[in-house]
């Protein structure tokens, strides 16, 4: 997507546009990503997308008001707490939020990332702009152990059943490949067919409402979207939330994001 | 097998062909006197990059029938039917190895396609195709992580940078590059004005990686 949007500002007179390719994934081998509170609270507590949260404050202050599902990790003992984190391969996404979003989130961001997990975000603005945001505050004592269960998103097949439907689908089932054109042609799975995401709107015609259909990308992204378009038009729909390869004859690889 | 299948596609180019002929010419009859309407000459997909230009066509490619020398293309919902002889000029496309004197072969359905051609009583014929490139990112324009690192510690009015996260809206959700903003791609008509007045301003975009 970002070579796509830097050729059109080219298109548009910008003369120093640059991308970032690795993008995410490389960024957060080494650095925090930024979280607002309006999208903590939006996109992860309350679609309920496991995740932990961490408040690097000391205890007593904490105590006075967190943020809900909130664990104490004060940061002056980061470095000790990091073995109570859930394994770096489950790949939790940890939330730090101090009093401002200064330098404590900022130090106990660091030392997790040294560490070698990953995604780590800092909540913008910590507990005081979730406060004056006027978000729902709780008090009392916050919960010590780091409890992190992965579980599906709305809508996500898991990768064996997919595996199943892609080697073999069955007649009553349509695998979506919502991926562009290019991608497309350079390998699809045997089957499937391909409609991608940003033209699913004006496409739903050829998408057929009796089967059940389970849309796929290269990464989960679009799949989930096209996922969520589908939903919305009555349609039976799951997504795969994986990282896919597929070579030019249509073998394939999946791995979790 | 595969000489079957194709077999089965020319006749499908060939009977559709007819078909849309046939479709044409009662609709030009039925619309007399009035002038015919101009079809499309340009796909949606395209059309959020390139404009009409006149003896050109921006559309997917749907077949080729070397018997009958002729191509078929979508424009959305419609259907263009040109034909073309051995002085067709090729860009971007490689014979494949099956059918050196049959380049058009290469092609996959749906492939974005560039046609030029010249109209003759309402016949297009084709003298040149070219598919387009994957986009590919010169080298100079791409960034490392360290780079944006640096970016980021300045900030964009020091940097004089934008940094853009061109991922759609719930993955930006989920987190960004600081100082980022989030232009997702197929956003990217709507959401012009957000760009910098200045347009020697740096811009650096950015999404997930390999999507």
């Amino acid at each position: 997507m970002s070579p796509d949007s830097a050729r059109r500002a080219e298109n548009l007179g910008y003369t120093n546009v640059k991308v970032y390719h690795d993008g995410v994934p490389e960024w957060v081998k080494r650095n925090y990503l930024i979280l607002s509170t309006q999208f903590l609270k939006d996109a992860w507590i309350e679609k309920d997308i496991p995740h932990v949260l961490v408040d690097v404050r000391p205890a007593a202050e904490a105590e006075k008001g967190f943020i809900k599902g909130a664990v104490t990790v004060p940061v002056v003992e980061i470095e000790k707490a990091i073995a109570k984190f859930p394994p770096k391969d489950k790949k939790a996404p940890i939330m730090i939020y101090d009093q401002k979003g200064g330098d404590d989130a900022v130090k106990a961001a660091k030392a997790l990332i040294t560490a070698g997990y990953a995604p780590v975000d800092i909540v913008s603005g910590g507990f005081d702009g979730w406060k004056a945001a006027g978000f729902p505050v709780q008090t009392g004592k916050l919960a010590t152990n780091i409890v992190y269960v992965p579980k599906p998103r709305p809508g996500e097949i898991s990768i064996e059943d997919f595996t199943k439907i892609a080697m073999n689908t069955p007649a009553d089932t349509l695998i979506l490949d919502v991926r562009n054109r290019d991608e497309g042609n350079a390998g699809m799975i045997k089957g499937a067919k391909l409609v991608p995401d940003e033209e699913i709107l004006d496409r739903f015609a050829e998408v057929p409402k009796d089967k059940k259909i389970v849309t796929h990308c290269s990464t989960g992204v679009r799949a989930e979207m096209a996922y969520h378009k589908l939903k919305e038009k009555g349609y039976n729909v799951q997504f795969l939330n994986a990282k896919v390869e597929i070579n030019d004859k249509g073998e394939f690889k999946l791995e979790k994001p | 097998m595969l000489r079957k299948c194709i077999s089965l596609s020319l006749a499908t180019v060939l009977t559709s062909g007819i078909l849309i002929a046939g479709q044409a010419g009662a609709q030009e009859k039925a619309a007399a006197p009035a002038a015919p309407q101009a079809k499309p000459t340009v796909a949606k997909v395209c059309a959020n990059c390139h404009q009409p230009q006149p003896g050109n066509l921006r559309a997917n490619f749907d077949s080729v029938a070397y018997k009958t020398r002729s191509i078929q293309v979508k424009i959305d919902e419609a259907t263009e039917i040109l034909r073309f002889d051995d002085k067709l000029q090729l860009v971007n496309i490689q014979a494949p190895a099956d059918a050196p004197d049959q380049p058009l072969r290469a092609l996959k359905k749906g492939k974005e396609v560039r046609i030029e051609y010249t109209e003759k009583d309402g016949k297009k014929f084709m003298t040149l195709i070219s598919a387009k490139p994957p986009i590919k990112i010169a080298p100079e324009k791409m960034v490392k992580t360290e780079d944006v690192e640096k970016l980021v510690a300045l900030g964009p009015e020091k940097g004089k940078y934008m940094l853009i996260d061109a991922r759609p809206l719930p993955r930006f959700q989920e987190g960004f590059i600081p100082t980022a903003v989030n232009i997702p791609f197929p956003a990217f008509e709507k959401m012009k004005d957000k760009l910098p007045a200045d347009k020697a301003t740096l811009i650096v975009y950015y999404c997930a990686g390999v999507t």
